[in-house]
């Protein structure tokens, strides 16, 4: 039934839109729609006051659908529904109208264009409001059980503090041995804390909950089902193993880049090396420092290789944790061993926060720093069996400086590790720098895209390990905090199949991403039916039906009619 | 997965307590812990000595490196707080004393400060504010411009009630006679509540360093030398003018210089580390600058670009790649002209050269400090600071929310500078160990 009252709020949101979109014009073009009942602009329609209001007027005026024109509705979907339900409206008659993303800012250099736009998008939301139907959640049991993959010690302390939150926990780990990286590192920064120690006492803590069962050698094969009921086979060894768990929490950790051959003379000479080497010969040596039989006095470290890359590289990013480390080592080789210089050759120390007293204390203990661009990299050359860094140091005014160097340690930083078969499995989506990508980088820093996949660790951005244990633990509370309710509500906007109509010709099924279309008897047909908890709504089954069998909920034809007929008045 | 957030659950065995958790401090590691442990079904009690929640994010202008709306993205955060049915929010409300008890709970007396306005019947209509005859500087727009002695914080404060500032207030009755909805209450008193609770987490947040102790920089004596927190309210959506403007004489300046590292890596004013967001937070302004004035000419004086987190390097080259001249070079000192122009004297890294620049407005990047009150709070177990006066955490790689008080746990700024996405995950962090530690109990 069409809807007569409805509501329509215009958003300054401050100046993002109405500093290129004139409301008032908005306004007057729209206050004559048909079923406009109330009419009105706020300068933040997100904000608690403004939410407020629109739940008094709704009473009020006993509107019966409303929409709000401001922002995208990624943002703000959830907050204004939630306002029609405050208010005893169904929170599916509300429509949210894009003229943010889609307007102001997209059409910032032409405010009259940004104008127009939002006008014929605030008609268009009106007409879907009008012809919106009321819909009902309902809600399907949630296993409180995460598949915890990586046991890294990020991804054991995910493990953990799911564990203690009273969440089962399956952790899941591809190689024979726990721990990752840093089960293999000495002294870590800042703490001086041991990497094999702080890995060693996370396997113990995992081992003494009942509630978490570890498995090595051991990846996900298959992968069905939607949040809270996710049904996995896990090979372990030679065996499949299915479970069924409620969500994922992704910790698969980095890989360190391993530099090209001949990139600063890596692979050609022997005494180029990179930082992780070079932290295991600093933590294998006793007394003297010496590689290849020969004592080393003094070590050149090469820093961003592998990071921070031109456009010949993929590498835009900075790796984060390398500056810190190559300075945390350089102080390691001062208090181990006498009489060894470090020459640091950097493109700017980034030792943030309070990692910047490592810096200090390297510079106090003698250590040289000396930067370089990236149009002018330092060479590195051998002449009489001696190698030579040779660099434009940008701290002595440009000047060329060369040095002898016994050892050279490229500072390599963290690149995303390969792989595309769990993303694919798990659709995890990957950013331009090839990490694994979060859902809103500042509020929402460890959940994708996808409902119940959420990332933690370095497999998202390099990471520090402190870094790394906020998230893995920030995501373990997240998903606890969905999970814990046993139950989840399943959003309405999903495909409907009138069956009379159908005749199963299997093109909705082909389209479907989300194995949701099944097939069903109907007066003695085949006809195709939506599986409601695997279904999520993306509409993509709707346009490929011949016969018009299939309606998304929330986007009916008659929805997506009216909005045509608006837009193209 | 948000859609259920807002079903309230009760796993609360609160029983003898009065809320499981009490949280100190309510901006978004304040808010993001009590979220999570809300949704979580625990009760949690959040308060905040400000009028209003949101801390310092509510306040900004966009966030680096996505260029989100902080106001945007920050409301429904803080909107979903304040109506979530696990957690009261008491504002105004400062904490007087912790004292930790035999059978491990808490008992917590705090301070309840007056809002000589009564916050329920209070419509936010603002008519009271048109007929304050006392004017003062509004600290929520930094002292650019001013507010009454009766106002509301900001837009977008929460709750969007008035407060009285009884300090300037000359109890001349004006607010009382026009308030329409009768709220004004000049009988109300400083309360003392005490209470029980489980666990706490403190979540008190940073201070801004105040430049006025670098001489050389002229901040308090010349009139064009503001902070970067000045500028942030310059280019948000609730700016107190409709442009930016220098403060001396209202022209809109087109030769811009900021100085990195303004009280961070600073051993002369007591800070030596690095503040971990001015070079994202200046380069981000630059960006906003360089598209508000597309003719000023903005000059970045730093030390090194700290561009390390997601997206950072690229938005820092993306600057760059605007026009925005990073120049490597401290500023030696700064001198001031007739017409307010101001003199940048300092060494070019690059030339090796002293070189002495004009600029017509200098922005100081401010740097974060440690805000460590709150230990003294703590009255018989002591929650220890580090050297550098943030919250100590005893097991920083393994358990860093947890600190040296068992039953008290730590999110955000308060254990060290660190930007919103660090905040919030370890905001989750705490959340995480401290249901951990109340389920323990139960």
């Amino acid at each position: 039934m069409t809807k007569k009252k409805i509501g329509v709020y215009v958003c300054h949101c401050g100046g993002n839109i109405s500093d290129y979109v004139d409301i008032e014009k908005v306004k007057e073009a729209v206050k004559d729609e048909a079923n406009v009942y109330l009419l009105k602009n706020t300068l933040f329609a997100c904000s608690d006051s403004s939410q407020k209001e629109m739940v008094a007027d709704i009473q009020t005026n006993e509107l019966d659908a409303i929409v709000v024109a401001s922002c995208s509705p990624k943002l703000h979907v959830p907050t204004f529904r939630g306002v029609a339900q405050r208010a005893g409206m169904n929170p599916y008659n509300y429509v949210q109208v894009n003229i943010r993303e889609q307007g102001s800012w997209a059409h910032s250099d032409n405010p009259k264009g940004a104008t127009e736009k939002a006008i014929l998008l605030v008609k268009a939301g009106i007409a879907r409001a009008a012809e919106s139907e009321a819909l009902t959640s309902s809600k399907i049991p949630a296993a409180n059980v995460v598949a915890v993959i990586g046991a890294g010690v990020g991804g054991m302390r995910s493990a953990i503090a799911l564990a203690d939150m009273g969440t089962e926990v399956y952790l899941i780990e591809k190689e024979k041995n726990v721990g990752g990286h840093v089960a293999n590192f000495g002294s870590l920064f800042t703490t001086d804390k041991m990497g094999y120690e702080l890995s060693a006492n996370l396997l113990s803590e995992v081992k003494k909950r009942e509630n978490i069962k570890l498995f090595t050698n051991a990846e996900i094969v298959e992968k069905k089902g939607s949040i809270g009921n996710f049904d996995i086979q896990v090979k372990v060894d030679n065996d499949v193993l299915p479970l069924h768990v409620g969500a994922f929490v992704v910790n698969t950790g980095f890989d360190s880049y391993q530099p090209q051959q001949g990139e600063y003379g890596f692979g050609e000479q022997t005494n180029v090396i990179t930082l992780p080497e070079f932290k295991k010969l600093i933590d294998n040596s006793s007394e003297r420092l010496i590689f290849n039989g020969k004592a080393i006095k003094k070590v050149a470290y090469i820093y961003c290789v592998g990071s921070r890359q031109n456009d010949e590289g993929d590498n835009k990013y900075c790796s984060r944790y390398c500056c810190t480390a190559a300075i945390h080592a350089s102080v390691q080789v001062n208090k181990k061993f006498k009489d060894v210089t470090n020459l640091h050759f950097n493109r700017g120390i980034r030792t943030y926060g309070k990692q910047e007293l490592l810096y200090e204390e390297s510079s106090k203990n003698g250590d040289i720093y000396l930067q370089f661009s990236l149009d002018s990299i330092p060479e590195i050359t051998q002449k009489g069996g001696k190698t030579f860094v040779k660099v434009k140091d940008i701290l002595s005014a440009g000047k060329e400086v060369e040095t002898e160097a016994d050892l050279v340690v490229l500072v390599t930083g963290m690149v995303p590790r390969e792989n595309s078969k769990l993303a694919s499995q798990l659709k995890i989506p990957v950013g331009r720098d090839n990490f694994f990508n979060e859902i809103h980088m500042k509020l929402r820093p460890v959940e994708t895209v996808i409902d119940g996949v959420l990332i933690a660790g370095t497999c998202q951005s390099p990471k520090n390990i402190l870094e790394t244990m906020n998230s893995s633990m920030a995501a373990a509370a997240k998903i606890n905090s969905v999970l814990t309710k046993g139950e989840m509500t399943l959003d309405p906007t999903l495909a409907k199949i009138n069956p009379s109509q159908c005749t199963w010709c299997g093109k909705c099924a082909e389209a479907c991403p989300f194995d949701a279309i099944i097939q069903t008897e109907f007066d003695g047909r085949i006809v195709a039916k939506i599986n409601e908890a695997n279904c999520k709504g993306c509409g993509m089954c709707t346009p490929v039906c011949p016969t018009d069998a299939i309606d998304l909920a929330g986007f009916t034809n008659a929805q997506i009619e009216g909005m045509i007929d608006a837009l193209a008045e | 997965m948000e859609a259920t957030n807002n079903d309230s659950m009760n796993r609360s065995n609160a029983g003898t307590t009065d809320y499981d958790v009490l949280v100190i401090g309510a901006g978004i590691a304040g808010e993001e812990s009590a979220l999570k442990l809300a949704d979580m079904g625990f009760k949690v009690l959040l308060i905040e000595k400000e009028p209003s929640i949101g801390g310092k994010m509510i306040l900004l202008s966009k966030v680096f490196p996505t260029l989100d709306c902080a106001a945007c993205i920050t409301t429904p955060k803080v909107s979903e707080t304040a109506r979530h049915p696990n957690i009261t929010i008491l504002t105004l409300a400062e904490a007087e004393s912790i004292v930790k008890e035999e059978n491990n709970l808490f008992s917590v007396t705090f301070k309840k400060h007056p809002r000589y306005v009564v916050e329920n019947d209070c419509t936010g209509c603002q008519e009271c504010e048109t007929v304050c005859p006392m004017v003062v500087k509004d600290q929520f727009q930094f002292n650019l411009v001013a507010r009454k002695a009766i106002y509301i914080p900001f837009n977008i404060a929460n709750p969007r009630v008035a407060l009285i500032d009884i300090e300037n207030c000359t109890l001349c009755g004006a607010c009382e006679q026009k308030c329409p909805s009768n709220c004004i209450d000049f009988t109300q008193k400083e309360e003392l509540v005490n209470i029980k609770v489980k666990s706490v987490i403190v979540a008190t947040g940073f201070k801004l360093f105040d430049p006025i102790s670098i001489e050389r920089y002229g901040y308090g004596r010349y009139k064009n030398v503001i902070t970067s927190m000045q500028m942030e309210r310059e280019l948000a959506p609730t700016r107190p003018f409709n442009s930016v403007l220098r403060p001396s004489d209202g022209k809109v300046p087109d030769k811009i210089a900021y100085i990195f590292c303004t009280g961070s890596r600073d051993h002369t004013v007591g800070n030596p580390i690095c503040s971990q967001v001015c070079c994202m937070y200046s380069t981000k302004q630059a960006q906003l600058l360089m598209g508000a004035l597309p003719m000023a000419d903005i000059s970045l004086y730093y030390i090194n670009i700290r561009a390390f987190g997601k997206g950072f390097n690229e938005f820092y080259m993306q600057a760059k790649d605007m026009g925005a001249n990073y120049v490597k070079g401290k500023i030696g000192s700064i001198s001031e002209k007739e017409n307010g122009n101001l003199i940048l004297r300092y060494e070019d890294i690059v030339t090796g050269k002293v070189t002495e620049k004009e600029h017509d407005l200098v922005v100081l990047s401010v740097g974060l400090l440690a805000n460590h009150e709150i230990t003294k709070v703590f009255k018989n177990e002591k929650l220890e600071l580090d050297a550098l006066k943030y919250i100590k955490q005893p097991d920083l790689l393994q358990s860093p929310a947890t600190t040296s008080i068992k039953g008290v746990f730590v999110a955000g700024t308060a254990t060290s500078p660190m930007d919103i996405p660090d905040t919030i995950m370890s905001a989750g962090a705490a959340a995480s160990e401290t249901s951990g530690y109340l389920n323990q109990w139960s």
